[in-house]
Order: C-alpha cells, then sequence, then structure tokens
C-alpha cells in the first residue's frame, strides 16, 4: 500500500434532522423521520431493520441518489442536499462508490471496464499500482477481459465492490451487497469490505437484513418506522438478531 | 386477450406512434398520389370537354407516326379539304384550326416568359373572328385582324406585364418580330390552358408561322341544328368520298373528347406508376422498420408472454396478441394515412399552380380507390410485417418465464448465409441478365434484381451487423472515450436489431447513391462528349432543351453564319421520325459546316457527303440492323410519309444521337423548322471575346438564346441533370425521414429495456450529457452502417446501369466520392437528430427509479 487515508476525527457522512415524506395530508408516509446519525471515517456502518422501515430509503439520501423533504445530508463537510443534478452525479462519480444487489455491472463492458468506469466516464484514468492491488485483493486478474454474462454472481458482485474501492471514494454505500448470494460467495464479499476498511480505511455504509453480514461491521444502526432506535458497536450476530427480534418480528 | 392488446398498446403509446409514423407516411404518399392523378385527371376530362364543347366533328389527317400516348402525330389537310366538309350536308360551320408548336412572348423586361424546353409549353393559335368553335374567348379589347397583330392568354399577360394597345415581341420560327396586342384571352374559365402560354394570330399568320400556307391541323365542325354528331360524321365521310378518305379521319365531337381524355390519362398513369414506385420504397422502408419494432417488442415482452403461456395462453392466443396490436396500428395509421394523403395532393396541387401549371378550379377528386388501396396496403403491410415477429411470439416456451430475459435468440447462421446469400447473388444475376442480355422485359428483371439484393441485404445484415458496426465505431473509444465505448458496443450488443433498423436506410441509400452515379456518369459523359465530339467555340443554345418543334428561328442561324468572324457554324434541328417501327430522334445539320464542327468518329463516308436524300447512322444502329455504306433505309416523317434514305455516314460517336441527316432533308421532310442550337467555330485569329461580342449582337434580338462557350454548355447540361436528380432525392427522401424515424424507433426501445443499466450508469457518475452522447453516437453509428452498406449497393447497380449503357454513348463512370461523402455525412448528421428524442428521455431517466426497476 502506498497511500493511507488516516483515520481522523472528522466525519465521512452524516445526516441532520433528515425527513422524507411520501405524499401530503392524511395519507402521507414518513419514510424518514428526522434522522440524525453520523459515519465516521474508515468505519464499517451497518444499517438494519424491518421492511418498511426507511433504511434504504436513509441510504440512497446519504448517497445523493434521492433527496430529503427536510433536513441535510452531508458528504464530509459537503452540504449534499443542495447541490444540482450536475453536480450530484460529479460527486457520486469522484467521492462515493456503490455495490448495489443486483446488476452491478454494465453487460457490455468487461469486468476490467466496469472495475474503471467511474474514472473513465470522469476522462481520468486510475493509478495502475492501485487498481492491480484491488485486483489482486478481490481475486480478480483472471477474470480481467470477461464479461458480467461470463461471470458468476459471486464474481460479479466482486467486480462491482472493486468499482467501488477503484476511485477511492470517501465512502462506499452498498445495498443489500449480499442478497442475492449464497453464503460462500457472501462470506467472500463481506471479508473484502471488511478488508477494505481495515486495510486500506475505507469508509462503507451497508444496509442488511442479515444479521450474519452486520456482524462483519464496526458498528450497526437499527431503524424503525424512519427512526434511528437503537444501536451496537463490535457487533457479534446473536446480538443483532436479539435486537432485530426486539424490534419487529 | 383483447384486454391485454389493448393495455398492451396503451402502455407504449411513444412505440404505438413511432410505429404508426412509419406506415401513415407510406399511405399518406399512395393515397396522395391517386387522389392527385384524380385530381389532375379529373381537370383535363373537364377540360377537354370544355374544349369540345361546341365541336361536333373534328377531320383530320391519318397518323404517320404513333405516340406513346396515343394521340399520334399527322401531317396538316389542304383548304381543299375545308372547302369540301364546308359542302357537306348538316354542317353549320366548318373552321381550319392553325396550330404553332412554338410562339414564345417577350415580356415587358426584355425576358421570354415561360420555359417551354421544361414545363408548359409555348403556343401559337390561329384566331377565327367569329366562331363558335373558338376554345378561347375574349375578355379585353379585340381579337387580331391584321397579320401584325395577336391576342394572348391572361396568365400570360400578367407574367409579361402586358396589356392590351401594347407592342408585343414574339418569338416563332420566323425572325423576332413586334405586333400589336389587341386582346386578351381566357380559356374556358381557366387563365391559361393549364400553363401553356397561347398567342393568337390571324389565320393566314398563324399558317405562315407554321410553315403551312393553306393548310390546318384539323378541320373543327359545328353541325346544323337537329344534325346529330353521328349523322354529321357520315355526312361529312360521304362526301370526302372523292376527296381520298383513305387519308382523312373524321371524328365526332364525343370521340375527339374521348380520344384526348384517354391519351391524358395514358400519361397521367405514367406519372401514377413513377410516384406509385416511390410510395412503394417508402411503405417497404416502413414495413422494415414495422417489423423491426414488432421483433423487438416481442423480444422485451418474452417474460411476459411466457407467463401469458404459463397460466394457460395458447399460442394462438399470444400469437393472436401481438397480431392483434398490428391490426390495430395497422388500422389506424391507415386512415390517418388516407386523410394526409388528401391534404398532401391539396398541398402539392397548389405547388403546381405555384409553379405555373395553372389548373382550373376543380375541387380535390377523391376516389374511392384512393382510400381502398391507402387503407389495404397500410393495412397488409403493417400485418404482414408482424406475422414473424407474432410467430416468435408464439413459440416462447413457458419455462423461460423462470429464467431471466433472453433478450434475442442467436441467428442461425447456416441458415441465414444460404437464404440471404442466394437471394443477394440471383439478384444480382437477374439485375445483370437485365441489363446485359437484352431481354424483352428488361426493366422487370432489373427491377426483381435489385429487390432481391435487398432482400439479400436484409437477411444477411444481422451475421455481420457486430462486426460491421464493432469497425465502424473503431475509432469512438479513442476519440469520446467511455462514452464512445458504451455507444459502440450498444449498437453492437443487438445485431439482428441494428442490422434491420440499417436496412431501413441501407434501402433509401442505395437508391440515392445509384441515382448520384449515375448522374455523375451522366455528367461526365456529356463532358468528355462535348470536348471530344463537339469542340466547338460557341454554342448559341434555344429554349427547347433539344425538345423537337421548340427553337430559335433558323433566320437566327443564317444571320450568325454571315458574320465576319464565323468560320463555320450551322443550326442543328431535332425530329421524331420512324424507323423500323419505332419511333426516334433524327438530328439534323449543315453536312460541310457539321464536318468542320463535329467529331463524331467517322466509320465509313463522311458527314460532309450526305445530301437531302441521305442518311447518317451510329455504328451501333448500323451494326443492329447490318446496315452498310450505300444501303437504303425507310424513314418515315409526319410530312411526307416513308422516305426511302441512303446510309451515306456510319459514326461511333453516338452520345448525341443516332441519325443524322442534312438540313435541307429536314426541312422538306419536317413542316416546323426551329435550330435546338446553333454552333459556330471562329475563324483563325478571332479571341474568343471578339466572337461572343459578334454573337451576341445578333442574339440581343433573341431573348430566347443563351451564347455558351464550351464550359458554359457543360455547366448548363449539368443543370438540368441536376434538376432531375433533385427531383428524385426529394421523392426518396421520405423513403430516407422514415427510415430515420426506425433509428429513433428502435433506440426508444432498446432505452426502456436498458432501462437498468442507464441508471446504473448514472448511479457511478455518469452526467445526463453523457448519456444523450452516448445515445447520439450509437444511432450514428446505425446510421452509418445502413449508409455504408447502403452505398455499396449504390455503386454496384450505379455501375452495372452505366456498364449496360455504353453502347448508347455512355462512356464515363464517375462515382461522385464529394457527393457521396456529403450524403454519408448529411445522414449522419440527421440521425443525431433521430436520436434526440431517445437520447433525452433515457437522460431523463430517475436514476432511483431506474436501479429499482424490475
Amino acid at each position: 500500500m502506498t497511500t493511507t487515508v488516516p483515520p481522523t476525527a472528522t466525519l465521512a457522512a452524516r445526516a441532520v434532522d433528515a425527513s422524507k415524506i411520501y405524499g401530503s395530508g392524511e395519507t402521507a408516509v414518513r419514510a424518514l423521520d428526522e434522522i440524525a446519525v453520523d459515519f465516521g471515517r474508515a468505519q464499517y456502518t451497518a444499517i438494519m431493520g424491518p421492511s418498511g422501515s426507511g433504511k434504504s430509503t436513509l441510504l440512497h439520501c446519504l448517497a445523493g441518489l434521492d433527496r430529503l423533504t427536510g433536513g441535510k445530508v452531508f458528504l464530509g463537510d459537503l452540504d449534499i442536499s443542495t447541490l444540482s443534478e450536475k453536480e450530484l452525479t460529479k460527486v457520486r462519480r469522484d467521492r462515493i462508490g456503490f455495490v448495489f444487489q443486483t446488476y452491478n455491472l454494465i453487460p457490455t463492458l468487461t469486468a476490467l471496464e466496469n472495475i474503471t468506469l467511474p474514472a473513465a466516464l470522469a476522462g481520468r484514468s486510475e493509478e495502475q499500482q492501485w487498481v492491480d492491488q484491488i485486483i489482486d485483493t478481490v481475486r480478480l486478474r483472471d477474470r480481467l477481459s470477461h464479461r458480467p454474462s461470463e461471470l458468476s454472481g459471486g464474481q460479479q458482485q466482486r467486480v462491482a465492490v472493486a468499482r467501488a474501492l477503484a476511485s477511492r471514494p470517501e465512502v462506499i454505500f452498498a445495498d443489500e451487497p449480499t442478497g442475492n448470494l449464497d453464503s460462500r460467495a457472501s462470506g467472500e464479499i463481506l471479508d473484502f469490505m471488511r478488508r477494505a476498511v481495515t486495510e486500506f480505511h475505507q469508509t462503507i455504509v451497508m444496509v442488511t437484513h442479515d444479521p450474519k453480514a452486520a456482524s462483519y461491521a464496526d458498528r450497526v444502526v437499527f431503524l424503525a418506522d424512519g427512526r434511528i432506535v437503537d444501536e451496537l458497536r463490535e457487533p457479534n450476530p446473536d446480538a443483532i438478531l436479539d435486537k432485530m427480534r426486539e424490534l419487529g418480528d | 386477450m383483447w384486454k391485454v392488446t389493448r393495455r398492451g398498446l396503451a402502455a407504449n403509446k411513444l412505440r404505438f406512434v413511432l410505429t404508426a409514423v412509419a406506415v401513415v407516411l407510406g399511405v399518406a404518399f399512395v393515397s396522395g398520389t391517386l387522389v392527385l392523378t384524380a385530381t389532375i385527371g379529373k381537370t383535363f376530362d373537364d377540360l377537354f370537354t370544355n374544349i369540345y364543347k361546341n365541336t361536333d366533328a373534328v377531320v383530320r389527317a391519318q397518323q404517320r407516326l404513333s405516340s406513346d400516348f396515343g394521340t399520334g402525330e399527322r401531317p396538316n389537310v389542304p383548304q381543299s379539304l375545308l372547302d369540301a366538309v364546308r359542302q357537306a350536308p348538316g354542317v353549320a360551320q366548318a373552321e381550319g384550326d392553325v396550330q404553332i408548336a412554338y410562339a414564345q412572348v417577350v415580356g415587358k423586361d426584355g425576358k421570354a416568359v415561360g420555359n417551354p424546353g421544361n414545363g408548359p409549353p409555348t403556343l401559337g393559335f390561329g384566331y377565327h373572328p367569329s366562331s363558335q368553335l373558338s376554345v378561347f374567348h375574349l375578355v379585353e379589347g379585340r381579337g387580331p385582324t391584321s397579320d401584325d397583330e395577336v391576342a394572348i392568354d391572361r396568365n400570360t399577360a400578367d407574367a409579361a406585364k402586358l396589356s392590351v394597345g401594347d407592342p408585343v415581341r414574339i418569338l416563332t420560327t420566323a425572325a423576332p418580330k413586334t405586333y400589336h396586342l389587341t386582346g386578351i384571352v381566357k380559356f374556358g374559365d381557366a387563365n391559361s390552358l393549364v400553363g401553356a402560354s397561347a398567342t393568337l394570330f390571324t389565320i393566314p399568320r398563324a399558317q405562315e408561322l407554321a410553315n403551312a400556307p393553306g393548310q390546318y391541323s384539323q378541320i373543327s365542325v359545328k353541325a346544323a341544328p337537329g344534325v346529330s354528331q353521328t349523322q354529321l360524321q357520315n355526312n361529312i365521310q360521304k362526301s370526302l368520298a372523292s376527296q381520298e378518305l383513305g387519308q382523312y379521319q373524321v371524328l365526332t365531337g364525343k370521340q375527339i373528347t374521348k380520344e384526348n381524355q384517354d391519351a391524358l390519362q395514358k400519361q397521367l398513369s405514367f406519372f401514377n406508376v413513377a410516384l406509385l414506385i416511390f410510395a412503394l420504397i417508402s411503405l417497404v422502408v416502413g414495413s422494415v422498420i414495422i417489423y423491426n419494432t414488432f421483433s423487438i417488442v416481442v423480444a422485451q415482452r418474452t417474460r411476459e408472454m411466457a407467463l401469458l403461456r404459463a397460466i394457460g395462453a395458447s399460442q394462438r392466443q399470444v400469437m393472436g396478441q401481438v397480431f392483434g396490436e398490428s391490426v390495430v396500428i395497422g388500422l389506424l395509421a391507415s386512415a390517418v394515412g388516407v386523410a394526409s394523403g388528401v391534404l398532401l395532393a391539396i398541398g402539392l396541387k397548389a405547388a403546381m399552380s405555384a409553379i405555373g401549371f395553372d389548373l382550373p378550379s376543380t375541387g380535390v377528386v377523391v376516389r374511392p380507390v384512393a382510400i381502398i388501396a391507402g387503407l389495404l396496403v397500410g393495412f397488409v403491410v403493417t400485418v404482414l410485417s408482424a406475422v414473424v415477429p407474432a410467430r416468435q411470439a408464439a413459440r416462447v416456451p413457458p419455462v423461460a418465464a423462470l429464467r431471466d430475459v433472453a433478450i434475442e435468440r442467436p441467428p442461425r447462421r447456416g441458415v441465414r448465409l444460404a437464404i440471404g446469400g442466394g437471394g443477394m447473388l440471383i439478384g444480382i444475376g437477374l439485375l445483370f441478365f437485365g441489363l446485359f442480355a437484352n431481354p424483352g422485359n428488361a426493366i422487370a428483371y432489373v427491377g426483381l434484381g435489385a429487390a432481391l439484393v435487398f432482400v439479400g441485404a436484409f437477411v444477411l445484415g444481422p451475421l455481420f451487423a457486430r462486426a460491421l458496426s464493432l469497425v465502424i465505431a473503431a475509432p469512438l473509444p479513442k476519440i469520446k472515450g467511455m462514452t464512445g465505448t458504451l455507444a459502440r458496443q450498444n449498437a453492437a450488443r443487438n445485431p439482428k436489431r441494428t442490422a434491420t433498423t440499417a436496412t431501413a436506410l441501407l434501402i433509401g441509400v442505395a437508391l440515392v447513391g445509384f441515382i448520384t452515379i449515375f448522374a455523375a456518369s451522366a455528367k461526365a459523359t456529356i463532358s468528355s462528349a462535348v470536348d471530344q465530339q463537339l469542340g466547338t467555340d460557341f454554342i448559341v443554345q434555344g429554349p427547347g432543351n433539344f425538345a423537337p418543334g421548340i427553337g430559335l428561328s433558323p433566320k437566327l442561324a443564317e444571320q450568325i453564319a454571315a458574320l465576319p468572324e464565323v468560320d463555320a457554324s450551322t443550326g442543328l434541328r431535332v425530329g421524331d421520325v420512324g424507323i423500323n417501327n419505332s419511333r426516334t430522334t433524327v438530328n439534323s445539320v449543315d453536312p460541310v459546316a457539321g464536318a468542320k464542327l463535329f467529331n463524331l468518329g467517322d466509320v465509313a463516308g463522311s458527314l460532309r457527303s450526305l445530301t437531302p436524300d441521305g442518311i447518317g447512322v451510329s455504328k451501333r444502329k448500323a451494326d443492329d440492323h447490318h446496315w452498310k455504306l450505300g444501303d437504303t433505309i425507310p424513314v418515315t416523317f409526319v410530312k411526307t410519309g416513308v422516305q426511302t434514305l441512303k446510309v451515306q455516314f456510319i459514326y461511333s460517336k453516338n452520345t448525341f444521337g443516332d441519325y443524322y441527316i442534312s438540313l435541307a432533308s429536314y426541312e422538306k421532310n419536317f413542316t416546323d423548322q426551329l435550330d435546338s442550337s446553333v454552333f459556330v467555330n471562329l475563324k483563325p485569329g478571332v479571341s474568343p471575346d471578339q466572337g461572343r461580342q459578334a454573337i451576341e449582337s445578333v442574339t440581343k434580338s433573341y431573348p430566347n438564346a443563351k451564347v455558351f462557350d464550351d464550359a458554359q454548355f457543360k455547366a448548363d447540361r449539368e443543370k438540368q441533370i441536376n434538376g432531375f436528380v433533385a427531383l428524385v432525392y426529394l421523392l426518396l427522401f421520405l423513403a430516407l425521414f422514415i427510415a430515420l424515424i426506425g433509428i429513433a424507433n428502435t433506440l426508444a426501445l432498446s432505452i426502456t429495456e436498458r432501462t437498468r443499466e442507464l441508471g446504473l450508469l448514472r448511479a457511478v457518475g455518469m452526467s445526463r450529457s453523457q448519456v444523450r452522447s452516448a445515445i447520439r453516437w450509437e444511432s450514428v453509428i446505425i446510421s452509418l452502417l445502413g449508409t455504408i452498406n447502403g452505398l455499396a449497393i449504390g455503386l454496384l447497380f450505379g455501375w452495372s446501369v452505366v456498364r449496360a449503357l455504353k453502347d448508347q454513348g455512355f462512356n464515363s463512370f464517375a462515382i461522385a466520392p464529394g457527393q457521396l461523402l456529403v450524403v454519408v455525412i448529411i445522414l449522419a448528421v440527421a440521425s443525431v437528430g433521430a436520436a434526440i428524442f431517445p437520447a433525452r428521455r433515457a437522460a431523463k431517466l430517475d436514476v432511483l427509479r431506474a436501479i429499482s426497476t424490475e
């Protein structure tokens, strides 16, 4: 590793009184209800909660894919809730990484092209050494010229993680990244993400409903009815499961 | 299932509209053509009925030369015939009609009014002072009563800015002369005879200008009260028995009306067929697009259809759903198309009036056939285009619902290669057979061959579309980075879709390419022919564009020949004759001057030796008919009948015609004496400027003459060709436009399919303008694929047609790379335009919704 992002006291992302209301009047639905939450740098945070708790909405708003109806979200010190669509696109391209549950890759591009896609869109190229390091970390060296259709589901998600890491974003937002994978492939992906935080000091915010996945995180935030109701530090699967039971089921 | 069909249409309004537009335009063209020709037909039917309103019988000579359009050409009839007809019982009035093929009015500004070479003719007529038979009626002033008086039609008077009492110069076969304008006439209700200008002279003057003193073109007869047209016809026939009846024909007013109407219908049907061919091309292009749309839709809905099948819908029901959609689109679009066609016809009629074809005010005639043909063609084309996709839809196995969407089935390479390659080879074979083997109906072979080449291209397309797209777009990633890479890959990802979309464009481009190459070759041929065969210093070009019966007064050539600066000069006259039972054109020049002026590539004898009973023939015709020097050929002339001419000259360079006779022979055998042009060589030592000054001193009193040097003459000829090419481009424009709509349609459909992918791209940082750019470039790649392949086919067509015309003097093949490049660029730019709408839709996608779309 050539450069390291030193852990600092500053925050990677935060939400201040973040609200998201769908509809109005009697039928209004509060997906996010004045949420305040911080995500520290080089920290791995999992967001959990029952279906409809607002966890995906929170992630989307934090990542600049969706807009709040009230409050603010910050990326570092930048208030992204005031940015124009054009500025947001740039922020997503240069400062944020994404891993979705499925359809993470462009089918017409090779694995390598997918990995370097954000940089290519920005018209720059990533530092070769860094890209090599990521590729080796996610063990894709022999799959670089393959297209997504020639890769297994696990391999596809590894490419997605590599893409998210490649541009050294301030935060990677992952939305159920293991939701479609079997347990072995899940384990691999979660492992890579854990290593990205530990070794490369990458900040990751991940939505999941899987206690085992959440147990890889440094911290778990629990959401219910659009509010943060609890959190765990250094969690283990059993403790997470207990919390989840308390919350809803 | 009907419900599912209806929902399917409602859910995809855009697709519905775009598909329908392709049908609407084609159908509008078909219906519009039929309505326009029916309207023009009706106009002329009324016109002729009006013209012969008071004519109960017509007496004229038998035809000597048949024309393609039925009216035929006849010699004049003598005064004695008129006298005889007047003696016949039951005749109330009989008048000799005199028509002058060329009489052009000079306007107040000194310019000749009208363009008889390329537009409506400028005719002259004899004026009967007290005739009920005249088709003209005075609206101002009076008719001509002395030889220096004329009346002209309202339209021409307005164009020439002349009013009664003004002096007016008229250009005819005689030297230009100034007349007094005594009256303005109308033609029935119309200001002119469908745009033709009419100058009315006294009868003797008209006869003189028609080179037929004491003769008439025909005799019109009005029956006495109580005498029927048939009785009148019989009476005249009986009284002419002594007058060599075999020479003459007596027709009733009804017959002559009908004959004229039929002849015009025949001309119109030719026009009709020509326009319908272009309409058909547009429809074929439209049907390729409809086919493509339904294919894509079926591919996209594989899952939905599989689900329907899984829950118990039969193959027939699934097929019926796709079929139902096509029926709805076909019916609605055809109906809209027919309505648009009527509007199109109204617009075209107005446009024709605007450019001088003054059609009398008849309402638009919409015959049932225009409606039925439009509806039927549109409906059948749409439904047939949907048959194959519908069958594909039905074959979707229910298990497909459980799998991820299989976008497109891989093409069956072997079958495609065999059918497409076979089609293309047979097509080329038929094309060559039609062009080179001189079979009976060559056009049918050529047309069928060309159609098969297109079918071959259509079938083969998907096999090569991927590789070709990648090659065409190879530089794009370097130029446009990731946007370029995405555009290139997207264009190549669905070869069948890309190929079919490109094929729609290919058809129009191939025809544009063919016409462009053909025209360029024609220009090159003329250019080299002018250089090699004429090599004259100046050409004085008349108004007729080398059409017989229009041209310069021979007086002009006489005056030029008399100039001290001129070494040799001759007028060129062109006339129609019959040789070996077919109508053809003969050129006529002064043999001595001609031999000095032209280089026709003498094979045997010489132009100089042509006598009044001799003829020069091209080597091609001599070979075809086994003529050799000294042989005699029977040649039919309208004026003098069959004359036996002796072959005195055989030449090889036949670009300007296959037959030459001497001016002396022309003067003996033709009525009209008009020079199409005058060719002039200057004496040694006379500079071009001096020469031009001298010639222009003569031509200044001939506003219908233009003085050209070789380069200007070539430019003038090129202008004629360009005018024709522009017209064909205009007609092919619709096919290209429909093909561009096809590109828009395909892109729009592809974008719907790539919603998720676009969402992902946007999420990871692709800007809206990058999304738009990628789609624009994809459009350009598809367009280039169609354009480049289309030009390759156009080149094949152009080359083979030009080669086939070689022995008709067509000896240059020119590709016009500059013009073809312009075509490529225009279509590439137009394809950017086609991409505007899909690109905007794609860029506007809501990222969050796109990535969460199933």
